[in-house]
């Protein structure tokens, strides 16, 4: 292999996405600490992090395919009748036969909270993809901080009714495998949540330290692509619990 | 001509007294301390909460383990830049050559360092210490076995020594190129100055060490007695050891991801001037190619392992049928990870093997094309084979005769690999050092493997074989005598590169055939019992098998014996072997061309590549010999089209 000739500079230490936005040939962000820092592209760095994100957000969708097969394997099989939980009678009377109780009847999960929570998700997405537009017209940090800010609040509120949907099921984990997956949807929604509402905060913060601009919105556009994704599983793993009991 | 003139090293760059921030103040001593801290919080809080509960004791395993886990990784500064990302306090540029390891001498090995040699490095030690741990358990095994009715190890014991070794082996084989190769060399084979991510490369390493703990706590919690498979439902009737073996596999999830992920975007856009993906090093597509099927596999895992786990904690069903859950539904999951992830381990070793074959046969890479398609083709191939591991279970019989074709499928991929691997050496100046020894063995072994797959793949041949010493055999061919083999390759070869110095091949031609003679008589004699019928993972067995299991002991014992005196080969010459040149091998690709050691950001000057990477033997008439090389001498790195041409080297802009 012949290598010849060259330059300077291109990617090295420090080009990770956490941190410090523009630096080096990238457009200049006012408030950044260092400066020259480095030498890579902002149009490099946007590249490098678009594709580790559609990555990412390729094996989380893997994880969502996986979580409706199982909701829709256990619901097809039915094992032993217990899907929803049995109908306990003096022939079933509801024990593993060592005399633990198994699940009886169970209802169904009241739709309003999931919806309620889904909804959160895709207004908290819809304040992100506000605030990209903000800082891609130069609206100002007051603009784009306070789109995030509303974005942030939603992405609270989409956690806080998830705890308290835990709190307000008709059923627990040990009801049968409809309990069992809609209890899992649930955790794993939460930790989406969670990790979206980490982001979220940072987002907030940053544009309120005015990190984000014109020259810089493609930054908050990777965070929109993510807050759309969850907001879409999120829809996805509601429909599927209300329209499939 | 004018030659380039190169900027100062970075890494001889003075750094301020606050340069790092906290990183100054973290290692691995602080990571182990603010481990043990979290988790004894988190066993402390969820004893007092919970204990006495249903589900006390799980919860309490879990919790502790989880506790270890955040604690280690915030006491390395795992965290440090998400955290300070969020807060918008962006790490100075000083900073980063503080987190990249300036100025920090050896220390950095045991720091969260973004370089992706030290990573690759650190990766390369941890690898060879989990091979230490699965080894010793192995012998455990075969020691076990030396008689019918051993008194060595209870059944119990037996079992839980059988489930560690195997994940202990599987985590170490799906890191073993990925981890120390594909960070060390794989850039600079690029031409890249370092990883995609730096940051995510660091943490990528360290949350597989935090892992560790806790797979080998298990032997502590009442061991994990279920297989390596951890098949349900036996895993949710297993004791708390379980818990923690699956935390284990969450975390190690975790970290192969990111590394996956890190691993593709950095080939993808890292890409030095020139260099087209017709012209990657044949090494690279298997590290990318295996980083892509690991992004596939995994979540699988993590799924399946998540619901075992709040199966075990929250009382759930997935997998429990009394309740309304399904095995059949575990081992599904299971096995669209565990197929894939194979060849997830078998992928980068088979691509370093044809890299090394190229240039030890002073010839290029025999159907480069046609082996990158082998292998897409087998990791397409690879998600379409799960259910071959249940043709006695009793799920779909239907669909058996389709995944039986669906895996006969998969070896015609893997026939034209290997055939491009025997076209490599066909008819080449064959220079027979050390790690082309290990091809050979590699290339015997493999076949074995193969062919025995095949059988293994067919309905009726499975249905006798399966759960006996057939399969452990087959896969420990593939898996060590395959794999493992191709990665001890990769070790010789690149270890001149890493270390700076040359192996001493008189020791590691002992090693060699230790371990040639060791592998064939352990694994025939595993076969043989294959053959008579005996089933795997027990701990007694009828005398009759008895010949069979001592020549599997015999071999085991020698093989343990021919890595040892690796270990000592690899020690030795990391401490006194000759220092190495910068390219002793005369080969073409780039991380040869970079002087050793290796500076920080690798290349003094960015690098243009002009020309495919192996065109060994080019501009020489038909019928003569390809000249000697001259020792190694630096490469001269010089504007284009300027320079004298290297032997075999064409130029010619990309």
């Amino acid at each position: 292999m012949a290598i010849t000739e060259t330059d300077h500079g291109s990617e090295g230490h420090g080009s990770e996405g956490h941190g410090s936005e523009g630096h080096g040939n990238g457009p200049a962000v006012p408030g950044a600490e260092n400066p020259g820092g480095e030498h890579e592209t902002a149009f490099k760095r946007d590249q490098k992090e678009r594709l580790m994100l559609w990555l990412l957000i390729g094996g989380d969708a893997l994880f969502l395919i996986l979580e409706l097969f199982t909701w829709f394997y256990l619901r097809t099989l039915n094992v032993n009748g217990l899907w929803n939980g049995a109908k306990c009678s003096k022939a079933n009377p509801c024990t593993d036969g060592l005399g633990n109780p198994i699940t009886a009847p169970i209802h169904k999960a009241d739709p309003k909270h999931a919806i309620i929570i889904a909804i959160c998700t895709v207004l908290a997405a819809a304040f992100v993809w506000l605030a990209e537009s903000a800082a891609k017209r130069d609206a100002g940090k007051r603009s784009v901080s306070t789109m995030a800010g509303v974005a942030y609040l939603f992405m609270l509120v989409a956690i806080g009714w998830q705890i308290y949907q835990f709190q307000v099921l008709p059923f627990t984990t040990i009801d049968g495998g409809y309990a069992s997956t809609y209890e899992f949807f649930m955790g794993s929604t939460l930790a989406h949540l969670i990790l979206l509402a980490f982001i979220g905060l940072g987002l907030w913060i940053r544009a309120s330290k005015g990190r984000y601009s014109g020259a810089t919105w493609y930054r908050v556009r990777l965070i929109r692509f993510f807050a759309v994704w969850i907001a879409l599983s999120t829809v996805i793993l509601v429909s599927v619990a209300a329209l499939f009991y | 001509m004018t030659t380039a003139v190169a900027p100062p090293l970075l890494e001889d760059t003075q750094l301020g007294p606050k340069a790092g921030g906290f990183y100054r103040h973290q290692n691995i001593w602080t990571g182990l301390g603010f481990g043990i801290f979290l988790g004894f919080i988190g066993w402390l809080v969820s004893h007092a909460l919970l204990q006495g509960s249903n589900w006390g004791t799980d919860m309490v395993v879990t919790c502790t383990m989880v506790g270890w886990v955040l604690g280690f990784n915030i006491g390395m500064g795992t965290f440090n830049a998400p955290i300070r990302w969020m807060l918008g306090h962006d790490q100075t540029h000083e900073d980063e050559l503080y987190a990249a390891g300036v100025g920090q001498g050896s220390s950095r090995y045991l720091k969260f360092c973004t370089d992706h040699k030290v990573v690759g490095t650190q990766y390369l030690i941890l690898v060879l210490v989990l091979f230490g741990v699965g080894g010793t358990l192995a012998m455990m095994i075969r020691t076990q076995l030396i008689t019918p009715h051993s008194s060595f190890l209870d059944p119990q014991t037996y079992n839980s020594v059988v489930t560690i070794h195997g994940m202990v082996m599987i985590i170490a084989t799906i890191i073993m190129v990925s981890g120390p190769f594909a960070n060390f060399i794989m850039p600079i084979m690029i031409g890249a100055k370092d990883m995609a991510f730096p940051r995510l490369n660091a943490m990528s390493f360290w949350v597989v060490v935090s892992a560790v703990p806790c797979l080998l706590s298990t032997f502590f919690l009442g061991g994990v007695n279920a297989g390596w498979t951890t098949y349900a439902p036996l895993s949710v009737q297993a004791p708390a050891a379980m818990d923690a073996f699956a935390i284990t596999i969450i975390v190690f999830v975790v970290s192969v991801t990111i590394a996956g992920v890190n691993t593709i975007v950095t080939v993808v856009t890292m890409r030095a001037k020139g260099m087209t993906m017709g012209r990657l090093p044949i090494f690279t597509w298997g590290a990318v190619i295996g980083g892509a099927l690991g992004l596939y596999a995994m979540p699988a895992f993590l799924a399946v392992m998540t619901m075992m786990i709040t199966d075990r904690v929250t009382g759930t069903s997935f997998f429990v049928p009394e309740v309304g859950g399904s095995q059949w539904l575990y081992e599904n999951i299971f096995w669209i990870m565990g197929h894939p992830e194979v060849y997830v381990i078998l992928l980068p070793p088979v691509a370093a093997v044809l890299e090394i074959a190229g240039t030890f046969a002073r010839k290029p890479v025999f159907g480069y094309k046609v082996a990158v398609a082998g292998f897409v083709a087998i990791a397409s191939l690879s998600i379409m084979v799960w259910a071959h591991h249940m043709f006695t279970t009793g799920w779909a019989p239907n669909l058996a005769a389709p995944f039986m074709l669906t895996t006969e499928l998969i070896s015609i991929p893997t026939g034209i690999i290997f055939l491009c691997t025997i076209g490599t050496l066909w008819k080449g100046s064959i220079w027979t050092r050390l790690p082309m020894w290990f091809i050979y063995l590699f290339i015997w072994n493999f076949i074995i493997g193969g062919v025995t797959g095949i059988y293994l793949s067919d309905v009726p041949a499975d249905q006798f074989f399966h759960g006996d010493m057939f399969v452990t055999a087959h896969f420990h061919y593939t898996l060590l005598g395959g794999a493992m083999i191709g990665a001890t390759a990769a070790v010789c070869y690149w270890f001149p590169k890493i270390s700076g110095r040359m192996l001493n091949e008189r020791i590691g031609k002992v090693a060699f055939w230790m371990i040639a003679i060791g592998i064939q008589v352990t694994y025939f004699g595993q076969f043989w019992e294959g053959f008579q019928g005996m089933a795997r993972r027990i701990a007694y067995y009828n005398p009759h098998y008895q010949a069979a299991n001592d020549m599997s002991t015999a071999g085991a014992y020698l093989l343990m014996s021919g890595w040892l005196v690796f270990l000592y080969m690899l020690i030795h010459g990391w401490r006194r072997g000759k220092i190495a040149p910068a390219n002793p091998w005369h080969a073409k690709t780039l991380e040869w061309k970079v002087p050793t050691p290796v500076p920080l950001e690798n290349f003094l000057v960015d690098p243009v590549v002009t020309s495919d990477p192996y065109t060994y033997g080019e501009g020489v008439p038909d019928g003569q010999e390809v000249p000697e090389f001259a020792p190694a001498a630096e490469p001269e790195l010089v504007p284009a089209g300027s320079g004298p041409p290297e032997p075999g080297d064409v130029g010619g802009a990309s």
